[in-house]
């Protein structure tokens, strides 16, 4: 698989798929996936700046944690996500900085509402070199 | 492995998976297990079957197919005293359902004016992705929502007081407790009541075609050619949080009460603990909102009738919940138990003579609204004995997904699928381009074959088939 994300089908849903060097690349991957999911992510730009620190019991309830702390952040917080830069993580703790703007109905193009991020399926391995990851969203 | 029982029904046995504490039972007929068979439903099934304190068998309905933990169209009930409550066999949308209203208005009446109807609704019913409400509620507000449900909404304006006899529950779940909601979960539903949302959720306009049980269409209010609404929907981003929050409690809590489970996405933790009485009450406030949610809309439905077509008197046929867990008492090997029946994607279904069902419906039984896909009929069914005995009072809740959103994506475009259904008569009003082709109705099995399922099997019978004219989509 080629370093990024990319979108991946399920029979009712829609599932992200991500790879990289690191954890730090597949969790900005992933994140960055499920805003592609939710908005036309041309359509947002990197104005304010949001933090997000997490702690979790392993990596793929982290993996949970982190795209669900990204979606409350627009669902709950009407913040939409145009960047992200993690600053620090392991398999149990994140902390980032996420960059975007207030959700402008008029501006931005939305897609799909997402209900929530699942643990179906739900992976996040290391192989060789690269960290893969695969997560299910429900819409 | 799968063991055919008799023309509708499969058994999934024991020896299907290790752990398997109950038999799976499947309700199809040949053509519906071969796609049921394509997915991992079987597999879900029987994993649902090896959850601690289950009592009865892991049920399917025809509709079911692949879901997150537990297939959607799954039914499972566990002892109130030993057994367990999963989030996730709830679902993320909490009090997902439908709710059809009657019209006085004939199929006849409405189509000369069904384009400046749909406009209307269109324009009053906050739809698609990323739309918020037109009211906005204050967090006191919303905990009034949450204890009330649909009494809170026709308190404020937002129907009328014979509503409640109509909903499943009368629209209010008593055990509801705001303060076991998070924070977050407000934040995501503070804005979002009285709205549509996107995926599958509709309001369509339709008529009734056909009456197959004359006797309770008339105790519906149902007859030929008049002209109806269905409306599906949910709890929105409120209830999504809630099932969020709790499979992540319910994840630490496992370890602590030694449950294990086969797939996190089916956490647990017993009912009677702290944990399980704190994910019931919250359930409930869910459900509550997706009650007020329906209420809300049927209000600016019948405000659109009104000004269109002179008068908007629409009467509540009913209201049905398909993701929701219920206290409810059912006989088990012979005896009469309590039991909390988990309904993901399936819709209670009783016979007359519970007193769940309205007094007016007593004599014919509660309604169970199957609606189909984009563009095709709907059916209205009614409960039966039969499905007390055999299901927990339950039966099926639509067409069921067959293909990805994607591949759906691929067959056609909205413009084209606009077309196609306008040369059927059914006009569309859809938020998404993109949503509206990935909804395409060859996405989804045949609702017809589904419903024939249900029927012959006997838990739960015909009463009305109704078939779209207009469709206003998120």
């Amino acid at each position: 698989m080629k370093e990024g994300f990319h979108i991946i089908e399920h029979p009712a849903d829609i599932g992200i798929e991500a790879c990289g060097n690191s954890l730090k690349d597949v969790f900005e991957f992933t994140a960055l996936g499920l805003i592609s999911v939710i908005v036309e992510p041309t359509t947002v730009d990197p104005i304010e700046q949001r933090f997000v620190r997490l702690v979790a019991s392993d990596a793929e309830n982290l993996l949970v944690k982190w795209l669900s702390e990204v979606l409350y952040l627009y669902d709950g917080q009407n913040f939409l996500m145009a960047d992200v830069s993690i600053e620090h993580i392991s398999t149990n703790e994140l902390e980032a900085v996420i960059t975007g703007e207030p959700v402008n109905e008029r501006k931005h193009e939305f897609k799909l509402d997402v209900k929530a991020i699942t643990y179906h399926q739900l992976k996040v391995v290391q192989e060789k070199e690269n960290w893969l990851v695969r997560v299910f969203l429900d819409i | 492995m799968l063991k055919k029982l008799d023309e509708y029904r499969y058994i999934v046995p024991k020896s299907f998976r290790e752990g398997m504490k109950v038999e799976g039972l499947i309700y199809a007929n040949d053509q519906l297990i071969q796609a049921i068979e394509k997915d991992q439903t079987l597999m879900q099934v029987a994993n649902v079957a090896t959850l601690p304190g289950l009592v009865g068998r892991s049920l399917a309905m025809p509709d079911a197919h692949q879901g997150y933990g537990f297939a959607i169209g799954g039914v499972a009930a566990s002892d109130m005293q030993t057994g367990i409550v999963s989030a996730g066999g709830v679902g993320f949308d909490i009090n997902c359902g439908v709710r059809l209203l009657a019209s006085d208005f004939l199929l006849d009446e409405v189509r000369p004016k069904l384009d400046a109807l749909l406009d209307q609704m269109f324009r009053d019913i906050p739809c698609g992705a990323g739309k918020k409400g037109i009211i906005g509620l204050s967090y006191e507000q919303l905990d009034q929502v949450l204890e009330n449900g649909a009494h809170w909404a026709v308190r404020n304006g937002y129907g009328r007081d014979a509503d409640l006899q109509h909903i499943e529950e009368t629209g209010k779940i008593s055990h509801a407790d705001f303060n076991a909601v998070s924070k977050h979960a407000k934040e995501r539903g503070r804005d979002q009541l009285g709205t549509l949302g996107s995926g599958n959720h509709f309001a369509e306009v339709q008529y009734v075609e056909e009456i197959f049980d004359e006797e309770a269409a008339k105790v519906f209010g149902l007859s030929l050619n008049q002209v109806v609404v269905l409306i599906h929907t949910g709890s929105r981003g409120l209830g999504h949080q809630v099932c969020t929050d709790y499979l992540e409690t319910m994840q630490d809590a496992m370890r602590r009460y030694k449950i294990q489970v086969v797939d996190r996405q089916l956490a647990c933790v017993p009912i009677q603990s702290p944990e399980g009485q704190n994910y019931l009450k919250a359930m409930a406030a869910a459900a509550n909102f997706a009650f007020a949610n329906r209420q809300m809309i049927t209000h600016w439905v019948r405000e659109a009738f009104a000004r269109v077509l002179g008068t908007g008197n629409l009467h509540l046929v009913y209201d049905v919940t398909h993701n929701i867990a219920k206290e409810e008492v059912h006989k088990v090997h012979g005896e009469m138990k309590r039991v909390l029946v988990h309904r993901k994607g399936a819709t209670r279904a009783f016979p007359k003579h519970r007193p769940e069902v309205p007094k007016d419906y007593y004599e014919v039984g509660q309604p169970v609204l199957i609606p189909g896909s984009m563009g095709t009929c709907s059916y209205i069914l009614v409960g039966t004995e039969k499905a007390m005995e055999e299901t927990f009072g339950s039966s099926c809740h639509g067409a069921g997904r067959a293909k990805s959103r994607h591949a759906a994506k691929m067959e056609i475009s909205a413009q084209q699928l606009i077309r196609e259904l306008k040369e059927k008569g059914i006009h569309v009003r859809g938020a998404s381009k993109s949503g509206l082709s990935e909804e395409n109705p060859n996405a989804y099995k045949d609702v017809s074959q589904v419903v024939e399922v249900v029927h012959n099997a006997g838990i739960a019978k015909k009463v009305a088939k109704l078939i779209p004219i207009g469709v206003i989509k998120g």
